[in-house]
């Protein structure tokens, strides 16, 4: 679309000289004149960039301004972030080998049926603690409450109800249930508690500053449940719907205790080391192999695939 | 009197009627659609990355297995659409190594790109979408379209000047599970049988 510049310029210098002559010759109203219009050019939906920018060099307004004496009142960029969770478990729970594999009967599965919490002292003292903030706790009904806020937490996952879940879990925690699990179904079942759920350990930790408490209590709950994963197309990942499982867990509830409105949550797992390998996912994974250089060839008989450590990890 | 009443009004129910058949009033009888514009209120056209969103419903096990879909793009390539068409169109319905290897040995500016957004696909389907062999994937759909476009002055002689389109466009795939469909090949026989049959198939009208 190629246009005349010169022409519409041309043409606008006629028009200004046009209407200047009539200025003159209106104010002596000899002939009368008919109304002049000014005459507008082509409207010009594209305005080409001005030539000549290149060569700008970059001004400081902040430098102009003070110049022009303008004041602006410095703004601090600050918000307050709340923070409700300890960001990991404080001195964990480490479970006794053998634990709900012996026989009641036998003498080492007594020994660990009768084992009182009053052995462990810091756990007493926190529990202290955290009778002292939170009159209504008790360790006796506090299992089934956590077996409750646990039963609570896996259903709105289920159903992906995302207000209730973070008043069920904690904000540490929240990330590691759902990560990767938006866009897939998951069907969860609590079938029934095989042993009534105990509390095992107990520990006040405190952040930042020295008051500020936090209570972590672990318990112990021992039940069958069913778990299948779909992917997000539909189909199985993970597990069955029909077959029930035993599971035995250690689950973390906490309680910002300094915090009225605290209310306790679901805050981590722990997988002990010598707990039963998981099902494997329903798919063949590629374990990628040693980096060859081009005049090294792969020895298929001697090469192993690194397993990982069993180390006790919390979750 | 009566009956002329009654008749009148079969006569105003049947024009009723008749007036319903009309698509517009007929539209209106359906309850759920009273406007004729549509009233969806986002401004996005990024549909395509929203694609990969949608959840199915579990599939019950008598059910055939649905095939893994990725959908990946790239936007505001600096190519011409109508050259990245012909890329798109060569890899279509290719298996993705296939695909992968032809663009690779392809001179092509475009060939680079869409390797890569070929390959960065892949690696989103094994790790996001469970998809379980990396090579049994094939391409679907692929396509390219325009994007927005820079305009500068182009300087003509004698004082003309045009304004020349800096253009960009965006490329769009589809990769699917499986292999790749084969397409049916027909031979000189089967077409011959249909070019009979339809012979066959002629209405004769005003016929003894």
């Amino acid at each position: 679309m190629a246009m005349s510049m010169r022409r519409t310029l041309v043409g606008l210098y006629r028009g200004a000289r046009y209407s200047l002559k009539n200025v003159e010759s209106s104010v002596e109203a000899r002939h009368p004149l008919p109304l002049v219009l000014p005459v507008r050019t082509k409207k010009r939906y594209f305005i080409p960039p001005a030539v000549g920018m290149k060569g700008k060099k970059h001004e400081d307004p902040e430098a102009q301004a003070r110049a022009a004496g303008i004041v602006i009142q410095q703004q601090f960029m600050e918000r307050p972030i709340n923070i409700a969770c300890t960001a990991g478990v404080f001195d964990p729970y480490i479970p006794p080998e053998g634990d709900a594999r012996l026989s009641t009967l036998s003498k080492e599965g007594l020994k660990q049926r009768t084992e009182q919490i009053r052995q462990s002292a810091a756990s007493q003292l926190a529990i202290r603690k955290i009778k002292e903030h939170d009159s209504l706790f008790s360790t006796k009904t506090f299992a089934e409450q956590a077996q409750e806020i646990f039963i609570e937490a896996h259903r709105a996952l289920t159903q992906f109800n995302k207000e209730k879940l973070h008043s069920l879990v904690t904000e540490r925690c929240y990330p590691e249930m759902t990560r990767g699990n938006r866009h897939k179904t998951i069907r969860w079942s609590f079938v029934e508690s095989l042993e009534p759920p105990r509390v095992v350990h107990a520990r006040c930790p405190d952040m930042v500053t020295k008051g500020n408490l936090y209570g972590q209590v672990t318990v112990r709950v021992h039940s069958k449940q069913t778990l299948a994963i779909y992917d997000r197309f539909g189909r199985l990942m993970l597990g069955s719907e029909e077959q029930p499982k035993d599971v035995l867990e250690y689950l973390i509830i906490e309680r910002h205790l300094m915090n009225p409105y605290g209310r306790w949550r679901l805050h981590g797992k722990i997988v002990p080391s010598w707990a039963p390998a998981k099902d494997p996912v329903i798919r063949t994974i590629l374990i990628p192999g040693p980096q060859l250089k081009p005049w090294e060839e792969y020895d298929t008989l001697n090469h192993e695939v690194p397993k990982p450590a069993a180390v006790q990890w919390y979750k | 009197m009566a009956a002329a009443g009654t008749g009148s009004g079969f006569v105003f129910v049947r024009n009723v009627c008749g007036l319903f058949r009309d698509s517009r009033l007929a539209v209106l009888a359906r309850p759920q659609q009273l406007s004729w514009f549509h009233s969806s209120s986002s401004l996005s056209t990024k549909n395509w990355e929203k694609k990969n969103l949608k959840v199915f419903p579990p599939q019950l096990p008598e059910e055939a297995r649905r095939p893994a879909e990725v959908h990946h793009c790239r936007r505001q390539i600096k190519y011409s659409k109508d050259k990245m068409w012909y890329l798109a169109k060569m890899i279509r319905g290719m298996s993705i190594d296939e695909a992968v290897a032809q663009l690779e040995f392809n001179d092509k500016k475009g060939a680079k790109i869409m390797k890569e957004v070929l390959l960065e696909a892949q690696e989103m389907a094994v790790k996001t979408h469970n998809v379980e062999y990396k090579s049994n994937l094939h391409v679907a759909e692929s396509f390219s379209s325009k994007g927005k476009y820079l305009k500068r002055i182009r300087y003509h002689g004698r004082g003309m000047f045009g304004i020349m389109d800096k253009v960009y466009c965006h490329y769009f795939v589809k990769l699917v599970e499986g292999p790749p469909p084969r397409p049916e090949q027909k031979t000189g026989l089967d077409q011959a049988r249909e070019y009979v049959q339809k012979l066959k198939d002629r209405t004769v009208i005003h016929s003894l």
